[in-house]
C-alpha cells in the first residue's frame, strides 16, 4: 500500500510539472511556484539527513579508534559551524564567515593547488606516447597547453587557431554524442520513474 | 637525502621556476580571443542602467582562478553604469561573490540598492533558477543582509528574467548547465559566463548552438578582459605563473618521452 501510494504522488507531481511547462495560466505559474518552493524545502532535510550519516559514521569510527584525531576534526566542523551560524547568523563580518575567509576558504585553496604538483609528476612519468592514439592525445594536449599560455602565439603564429579547432571538432563531437546520450537516458529514466517501471528508487522490487 | 624520489626533485621544480618567475616583473602580450570580445561587446552595448544578473556558482578551491574573472566582469559592468544583482547558488560563493561586489562597487562609486543588490544564496539551484523565472521576490523575499526585497529601488522593477537583461554566471563547475537549461530553454534569460579553463570544453556545444551567448574561460580570459577594459586585475600576474606551469609541465613530457624512447631503443638493440 505504501509503495502504491509514493507511486501515485510520483506519477501525479510527474505529470502536473508536465503539464504546467506547456501553460501559462496563472494557476498552472502558481502550482509551479509553489511546488518549487517545497522542492527547496524538502532539499534542505535531505541537508539534515547527510550531516546526521557523517556524525553518526564519524562516532563510530572513533569508537573503533580508526583514524581518531582526523575524525574529531571533522566532527569538531561539523558542531561548530552550526553552533557558530545559529548565534551570529551567517551574514559578511560574523563569526561563521570568518571562519569561512580564513580557514575554509585558504584550506580548499591549497589543496587545490597541490593539484599543479600532482600533474607536473604525473605528467613526467605517466604520459607516454606508446601507440599512435596516445602520441595524438599527447599532441593535442601539449597544443592546448601552450594554446592557453601566453608563449604559445610566439612559438606558432596560429596555435590558438589549431587548439579551437580540436576543441571545436574532435572534442566538440565527442562531446555532443555524450550530451545527447545523457539526454535520451534521462528522458527514458523520467519517463519509467514516472510511469512507475522504474522502481529502484522506492527500494527495488516490483 | 635518500628519501627523495624523482617525483620530489618535479614538485621543487615547479615551486622554484613558478617563485622565480613571480618574482620578476614581465608585461605579457596576450591576443583577444573571438569569446571573450563577444562577452565585453555585449555587456559594452547594453543601454546604461540595464540590470544583470551575476551568479557566483563557485566554491572557494578555485578562488585564484575565479576572483580576476569576476573582478573584470563586475568592474567593467560598473563602469557602463548597469545595475548588478548578484545572487549564489553554491553556498561558499555566497560571501566571496558579497566581498567583490561590495569591492567593485566602492571603485566606482556605486551605492547598495541604487546600483547593486546582493540578495545572497538559495539552496537546490535547479529549483532556485526555475523559482527565479517565476517571481525573484518569492525566491528571495529578502536580500544577503535580511532586509526585504521591496525596500530597493533597483528590485522594484523587477520581478523575474524578463526585467533582466542576461544572467552571468561565474563557475567552476558545470551549474552553468542547469542557468541554461532551465532559465534559457524554459524563460529565455541570456546567459553568460565567466568559467575556470577547465570547464571551457563542457561549454563549447552550448556556445556554438547559442544557448550559451559567450564565455570568459580562465585566467587567460580574465587577462584578456584586462587589457579590454584596461585595469589590472590580477588575470595577468597569474597568466605569468600558469604560463611558467604549462611550459615546464611540456618540458616534463618532452623529458619523460625522451627518456622512455631512448630505454625502449636500448632494449630492442640489446
Amino acid at each position: 500500500m505504501d509503495r502504491k501510494v509514493a507511486l501515485g504522488v510520483c506519477f501525479i507531481f510527474g505529470l502536473v510539472m508536465f503539464a504546467q511547462y506547456f501553460s501559462q495560466h496563472p494557476a498552472a505559474r502558481s502550482i509551479n511556484q509553489a511546488i518549487l518552493e517545497y522542492w527547496q524545502i524538502i532539499f534542505a532535510f535531505t541537508l539534515l539527513v547527510g550531516v546526521v550519516s557523517v556524525f553518526k559514521n564519524n562516532v563510530v569510527q572513533i569508537r573503533r579508534g580508526q583514524d581518531r584525531s582526523y575524525r574529531l576534526i571533522t566532527l569538531a566542523g561539523l558542531v561548530a559551524m552550526p553552533f557558530l551560524a545559529l548565534i551570529w547568523g551567517i551574514k559578511a563580518d560574523m563569526p561563521f564567515m570568518w571562519v569561512f575567509e580564513n580557514i575554509q576558504a585558504p584550506m580548499q585553496s591549497t589543496v587545490f593547488a597541490l593539484l599543479a604538483f600532482f600533474v607536473a609528476s604525473a605528467s613526467f612519468r605517466g604520459f607516454r606516447a606508446r601507440s599512435v592514439p596516445a602520441a595524438i592525445l599527447l599532441l593535442s594536449a601539449l597544443i592546448i597547453l601552450l594554446s592557453r599560455s601566453a608563449v604559445g602565439t610566439f612559438i606558432f603564429p596560429q596555435m590558438t587557431e589549431v587548439a579551437d579547432w580540436i576543441r571545436h571538432y574532435p572534442s566538440m563531437s565527442a562531446r555532443r554524442a555524450i550530451l545527447i546520450g545523457i539526454g535520451l537516458g534521462s528522458l527514458t529514466t523520467s519517463m519509467r520513474v514516472i510511469l512507475g517501471i522504474e522502481r529502484t528508487w522506492l527500494g527495488g522490487g516490483k | 637525502m635518500k628519501n627523495i624520489e624523482t617525483r620530489h626533485w618535479t614538485f621543487l621544480g615547479l615551486f622554484v621556476c613558478i617563485g622565480l618567475v613571480m618574482l620578476i616583473d614581465v608585461k605579457l602580450d596576450i591576443p583577444v580571443s573571438a569569446q571573450t570580445r563577444k562577452m565585453f561587446d555585449f555587456i559594452d552595448s547594453l543601454p546604461a542602467g540595464s540590470v544583470l544578473m551575476v551568479s557566483f556558482d563557485h566554491e572557494a578551491s578555485s578562488l585564484p582562478e575565479i576572483r580576476p574573472i569576476g573582478l573584470v566582469i563586475l568592474r567593467h559592468a560598473f563602469a557602463k553604469g548597469h545595475r548588478l544583482i548578484g545572487v549564489a547558488l553554491l553556498a561558499e560563493g555566497t560571501v566571496i561573490g558579497y566581498r567583490l561586489m561590495q569591492k567593485t562597487a566602492a571603485e566606482y562609486g556605486r551605492e547598495y540598492g541604487q546600483d547593486y543588490v546582493y540578495l545572497g544564496f538559495k539552496p537546490q539551484y535547479i529549483a532556485a533558477i526555475l523559482s527565479m523565472g517565476e517571481s525573484i521576490p518569492r525566491t528571495f523575499p529578502q536580500d544577503y543582509l535580511g532586509r526585504p526585497y521591496e525596500q530597493f529601488d533597483l528590485l522594484r522593477d523587477v520581478d523575474n528574467y524578463d526585467d533582466v537583461a542576461a544572467v552571468i554566471s561565474v563557475t567552476d563547475g558545470s551549474l552553468t548547465t542547469h542557468w541554461m537549461e532551465y532559465g534559457g530553454a524554459r524563460y529565455g534569460v541570456r546567459v553568460l559566463s565567466g568559467m575556470t579553463a577547465a570547464m571551457v570544453t563542457t561549454f563549447d556545444p552550448y556556445v556554438a548552438s547559442g544557448q550559451m551567448h559567450s564565455l570568459v574561460a580562465g585566467l587567460r580570459g580574465a587577462a584578456e578582459y584586462e587589457r579590454l577594459i584596461n585595469r589590472e586585475v590580477g588575470g595577468e600576474r597569474g597568466m605569468l605563473a600558469q604560463t611558467t606551469a604549462h611550459l615546464y609541465v611540456i618540458a616534463l613530457v618532452l623529458l619523460g618521452n625522451l627518456i622512455y624512447f631512448r630505454s625502449r631503443r636500448k632494449r630492442k638493440s640489446a
